[in-house]
């Protein structure tokens, strides 16, 4: 009996031996796992930037354009965020959405700036995206939403451009997972104390946009994709008490004013 | 790893066949193709039940079969579903992942050969006693006579 529970030990410590030794060797970049998940995603962003592209029309106001790159430059700097890996682009869309796609791309609806009272409001909200980019949300909830088996077909070129379509429609109209939205909402907060916004109006826009959540309208697409606006407000009020309240303004009250009235134009 | 020792008797030609078919099927899931890492099991778990009533030899090489199969059963589930989550749920690749397959890998591969050889000896009526399986079984499975 002492010689099978010696054995047994020695053939299960072997394994365990094995195992620990194999896992100090550094798989990921042997295998390049890192570069075939980067190649993906860098295929994907583009391919449903493609479908965006052709199905709404692109502003490419220089004032609209430099506003919203000045707010995202200001967070990146101020949170030492690389700014190059952002791919911003802003559509000419009524809806109140705004998204990230894999890659980098961060897609926002003019819906949703002629509907933010103040710079505070938006910025809030490109945050909160940054923080879905940051935080590798986008690829995950593909990966959910869609299936791997999809994602595959889609980089490789075996589905039709409606499966792109598809996708994309998914990826900016639906929800992501309760817990992944309040980690990106704690983050956004981050982002924005540490550059000096105001965090609770971003909480005010979500306030706002729960007093609506009950109206059937098909122009509040973030709200329908970020559900519970109500509860996450709570608790972004709740995280961001007793941090800084030295406040400083990214663009101008005039730049401001200036990009709504270029937008209404 | 493995001992060839002398039996208590002499198997005859049928018996040897048997017991070296219960290694055979340990070996199924290869043939059938399939990523479930039970289907091993209960091929040779069927075996061993349809062979219970056997004579000793077939007997014993049936359990140490068995036995085999059940310890490379849960190595094989692990990686199993630590798979299926990284596919289906928010979990990634990582190096202690990769490790595990390849540990995984290396312990099948090794029963693999162990089992082939183990079975080729056992059709020419040599006994194989495998280490650690050899004298678990050997406790599990006794002579009636």
């Amino acid at each position: 009996m002492k010689k099978i529970i010696t054995q047994g030990t020695i053939t299960i410590l072997l394994f365990l031996v094995t195992c620990f030794a194999l896992s100090q060797i550094e798989w990921i970049a042997v295998f390049k796992v890192q570069q075939i998940t980067d190649k993906t995603e860098q295929k994907l962003g583009d391919l449903f930037w493609e479908v965006f592209k052709k199905s709404e029309k692109e502003i490419k106001n220089i004032k609209v354009v430099n506003s919203v790159d000045t707010i995202v430059t200001h967070i990146c700097k101020a949170n030492k965020i690389d700014r190059n890996k952002f791919k911003i682009h802003i559509l000419n869309k009524d809806e109140i959405n705004a998204f990230a796609l894999p890659n980098g791309y961060l897609i926002i609806y003019s819906g949703l700036i002629l509907n933010s009272e103040n710079q505070e409001e938006l910025t809030g909200v490109i945050c909160h995206e940054i923080a879905h980019i940051e935080l590798n949300h986008v690829m995950k909830k593909l990966v959910k939403e869609i299936g791997l088996s999809v994602i595959i077909s889609m980089t490789t070129g075996n589905s039709g451009a409606e499966v792109s379509k598809e996708a994309a429609k998914i990826i900016s109209s639906s929800a992501f997972d309760r817990s992944i939205e309040k980690e990106a909402d704690i983050k956004a907060v981050d982002y924005l104390t540490i550059a000096k916004v105001n965090s609770e109006q971003f909480a005010n826009f979500l306030y706002k946009l729960s007093d609506k959540e009950n109206e059937a309208t098909k122009y509040l697409t973030w709200i329908s994709s970020h559900p519970d606006s109500k509860e996450r407000a709570e608790y972004i009020i709740e995280y961001s008490k007793g941090k800084l309240t030295d406040y400083k303004a990214i663009l101008s009250s005039e730049t401001w004013v200036k990009l709504k009235e270029e937008l209404k134009l | 790893m493995i001992y060839i020792k002398q039996f208590s008797y002499e198997p005859g030609e049928h018996e040897a066949e048997t017991a070296s078919n219960s290694y055979l099927m340990s070996l199924i899931a290869i043939i059938v193709g399939l990523p479930l890492p039970i289907i091993n099991l209960i091929a040779t778990l069927i075996f061993y039940l349809s062979n219970r009533k056997s004579t000793y030899f077939v007997r014993w090489h049936c359990t140490q079969a068995l036995l085999s199969q059940l310890s490379m059963l849960f190595i094989n589930s692990y990686g199993f579903c630590w798979s299926v989550s990284i596919i289906f749920t928010e979990e990634t690749i990582t190096n202690n992942y990769i490790a595990y397959l390849i540990a995984a890998i290396i312990f099948n591969l090794t029963e693999l050969i162990v089992t082939i050889y183990t079975a080729i000896k056992t059709r020419k009526g040599i006994h194989v006693e495998w280490w650690f399986y050899g004298p678990l079984t050997n406790i599990i499975c006794k002579s009636k006579s």
